[in-house]
């Protein structure tokens, strides 16, 4: 577990952003809001992983 | 060894705080995300440490002669406190204060409940001394 995945949502984040607006300047509304829709599920599946890992870990550590 | 990971975690922390003030700016619904992460990658970092410090404590409690139920339970509810804290303070932070609230009080109902046999163990102690 080190910080690298914090960099990754962030570096997703900026080319969701980059993208999107590249979408809008020429004119696919529609397709700048499912780039943007999809680049938050990505980073929501990878950050569910990681919570599931700590409630793992949490359920180990404290007998429950 | 072991005390050159706190330069680790702060390290982490601040990198979060600026990650998610910059994030917040372009895509405002990709901050939580981060913070969520950041909150993770920080608690799986010290988990080792509690392991030890549990296992510790373990040993005290087998010389107490107590009941190992209590020493379980305490450690629930402890685990109860650590995971209300942690979904609470995202819910302040993404500034939806009330969810915090409502978890907080989950939290609290769940620790008393979970905290009824130590009562009920401790009345009776006090039904055995009354005469």
């Amino acid at each position: 577990m080190d910080y690298s995945v914090i960099m990754k949502i962030a570096a997703i984040g900026i080319l969701t952003a980059v993208v999107s607006q590249v979408l809008k300047n020429i004119g696919k509304d529609e397709i700048a809001t499912f780039a943007t829709l999809a680049g938050l599920i990505i980073v929501l599946i990878m950050c569910v992983n990681m919570i599931s890992e700590l409630f793992d870990t949490v359920k180990l550590l404290f007998l429950m | 060894m072991k005390r050159m990971e706190i330069f680790k975690i702060v390290g982490i922390g601040l990198l979060t705080c600026v990650v998610a003030t910059l994030i917040k700016q372009i895509r405002p619904e990709f901050y939580i995300v981060v913070i969520l992460s950041g909150s993770v990658v920080i608690l799986m970092m010290i988990v080792n440490e509690l392991q030890v410090l549990f296992d510790y404590f373990l040993t005290i409690f087998g010389q107490t002669g107590l009941d190992y139920e209590l020493f379980a339970s305490i450690l629930k509810i402890l685990g109860v406190g650590y995971l209300t804290e942690f979904a609470s303070g995202i819910c302040v932070d993404s500034g939806n204060a009330s969810i915090g609230d409502k978890i907080i009080l989950a939290g609290k109902v769940l620790i008393v409940v979970l905290s009824l046999p130590i009562i009920t163990s401790l009345l009776d102690i006090i039904i055995e001394i009354l005469p």
